[in-house]
């Protein structure tokens, strides 16, 4: 038998008087993938986390996390949930490991010094074990926020906004265990304003704006699917008229002396039209392409020209 | 029952105010026994018996209530809300933590801070007026019944309570008059009317006489309208929080 989805999602709504946070959300999530869910502020990714978390009471819908309804048991699917919320908190009453061992209690497992001496270094915060919360460094707190999140052993993972004010090389090392955890099986989702991120690791993405989710689909066919690639040919004198052939295809610049060519979803190919060029006998000297990337996509589709 | 969420909940309650005794612990004892010295050795030597008992020994049990109130009721209000404007009420709501769990482990750390306080004062009591104990069952009833009701208060002044002064108005504005006024310092059974009847509608004093007749063996009103007074008031009271924290009341957005 099949296990069930790690998390699903059914016509999920929450309203707060006037405003509408999530308006009708459905969302499928399988076992040991990396979720990017993307869309402006305000577009309802924390309220989603937060309804599925126990953190917002929703107005309707359904959430069943590892099969189990949380309208019939709110309580038993969370002892393998994590959360690393988007605002940094901690209890300036203790040290991190003593923080780290209170959570460990709070989902039911046994003080583990091995566990937390390993999360503690997979986020280089061994030598901050015995330091107190308060005299931590932003950044520290935050990868403090995280080890709290992890030090269970979630087999799902929330990460909200994760790597926001953290260096570039935390990020790096972030990512890196992120990656880690998905190859031992642990879902993770994850909100973030680094597109770089999820282009980086997710394997779906999901873009949502006003409270609708406007498209769920892998990230490789949707930068396939919507991505578009510039090329840029320069010439090394100005030209004449372009070839027949490119009419409509390709942009001629002003002063004659490179034309731009937009690909999208493979058409019209660079090498169709080089050959083209050279077939026409062309000056062409530089060929320069640039593939869009997940923020361009995001744009196009928060724009209205995306969605299904 | 999440029991070993439970048991952490209560044993980081209990180590927190353990971290800042001077302030948790010491600071309200040195109240009440500035209280002794005033009250008892100064102004106490000129004052008749009260209800068959010095003075000093009959303001023992009032002072004892007084610690121990109003620390179990500071403890739970403090440590919630501290923890919703910090955030970290977070980690307590997304942990497999229910209603039932989160009032247990928060009542019980009060009570710990609630009892330490009251029976310190207690100790500090035998210096100026001596030990005396009449009814061990009885005073053990009260200092647990009255530890748990204000802590299960503390709690609904925590999940209430938005803004600090908010935290503050239950202790200053009902606690403190109430407890002044509801015969630390002397009996109601010896105020004029219609002050005497007037008395008979504060719960402190039910509770305040309860602990008396236990510890020193008489009281102005019978200790069993003070057990059921704190019966009732733990039943309803745990009831109500129980509801707040299921529904999430100002927790959950």
């Amino acid at each position: 038998m099949s296990s069930p989805p790690v998390l699903e999602v059914e016509q999920l709504v929450k309203r707060y008087r006037d405003v509408t946070a999530l308006a009708g959300v459905s969302l499928t999530i399988g076992g040991g993938e990396i979720f990017a869910l993307l869309g402006p502020n305000g577009a309802g990714k924390t309220t989603l986390i937060g309804a599925v978390c126990g953190l917002v009471k929703k107005t309707s819908g359904s959430i069943r996390l590892f099969g189990v309804d949380l309208d019939e048991d709110p309580y038993r699917p969370r002892y393998d949930v994590g959360l690393v919320p988007q605002e940094v908190n901690f209890d300036p009453f203790f040290t991190v490991s003593e923080s780290l061992k209170i959570q460990l209690g709070y989902y039911a497992r046994p003080p583990d010094e091995a566990r937390i001496h390993e999360v503690l270094e997979a986020l280089s915060l061994t030598d901050k074990a015995n330091a107190q919360t308060r005299a931590l460094s932003g950044g520290m707190r935050r990868r403090l926020l995280i080890a709290k999140a992890l030090v269970h052993r979630p087999k799902l993972v929330f990460l909200d906004e994760p790597t926001a004010g953290v260096d570039v090389e935390l990020r790096r090392d972030l990512w890196a265990y992120i990656r880690r955890l998905r190859s031992q099986g642990t879902t993770v989702i994850l909100t973030t304003h680094y597109l770089e991120e999820a282009e980086e690791l997710a394997d779906r993405v999901g873009i949502i704006d006003s409270g609708r989710l406007l498209l769920v689909e892998d990230k490789v066919s949707l930068l396939r699917r919507m991505g578009e690639k510039r090329v840029k040919i320069s010439f090394s004198t100005p030209v004449g008229a372009l070839p027949a052939s490119l009419d409509g295809r390709a942009v001629l610049a002003e002063d004659r002396r490179s034309v731009v060519v937009t690909e999208r979803a493979g058409k019209p190919s660079a090498g169709e039209v080089l050959q083209a060029l050279y077939a026409g006998g062309f000056p062409v000297a530089e060929v320069d392409t640039r593939a869009s990337r997940l923020e361009d996509v995001l744009i196009e589709i928060l724009r209205g020209g995306g969605a299904p | 029952m999440n029991l070993m969420g439970l048991r952490t909940l209560f044993a980081k309650e209990v180590r927190r105010f353990l971290r800042v005794p001077g302030q948790t612990v010491l600071s309200p004892l040195i109240s009440t026994t500035l209280y002794f010295v005033v009250f008892g050795v100064s102004l106490g030597g000129r004052m008749e018996e009260v209800t068959g008992q010095r003075y000093l020994p009959f303001i023992v049990p009032g002072l004892v209530f007084l610690g121990l109130a109003n620390n179990a009721f500071l403890n739970t209000s403090s440590s919630l809300f501290i923890m919703k404007i910090q955030g970290t009420i977070v980690d307590l709501l997304v942990a497999p933590l229910g209603p039932g769990e989160l009032l247990l482990g928060f009542v019980g750390g009060g009570m710990v801070r609630g009892l330490a306080v009251g029976l310190l004062t207690w100790a500090v009591a035998l210096v100026f007026a001596g030990f005396q104990l009449a009814h061990p069952v009885v005073t053990l009833l009260f200092l647990l019944g009255t530890a748990y009701v204000f802590s299960v208060l503390g709690l609904v002044a925590a999940v209430w309570a938005e803004k600090f002064e908010q935290i503050n108005f239950f202790p200053t504005f009902v606690m403190l008059p109430l407890t002044f006024l509801g015969g630390v310092f002397y009996s109601v059974s010896r105020l004029p009317e219609p002050w005497r009847t007037v008395s008979h509608f504060n719960p402190m004093v039910y509770m305040v006489e309860g602990l008396r007749y236990g510890m020193l063996g008489t009281g102005a009103l019978p200790p069993g309208l003070g057990a059921v007074l704190l019966a009732v008031l733990a039943v309803a009271s745990t009831a109500f929080t129980y509801a707040l924290l299921a529904r999430g009341y100002k927790l959950k957005q």
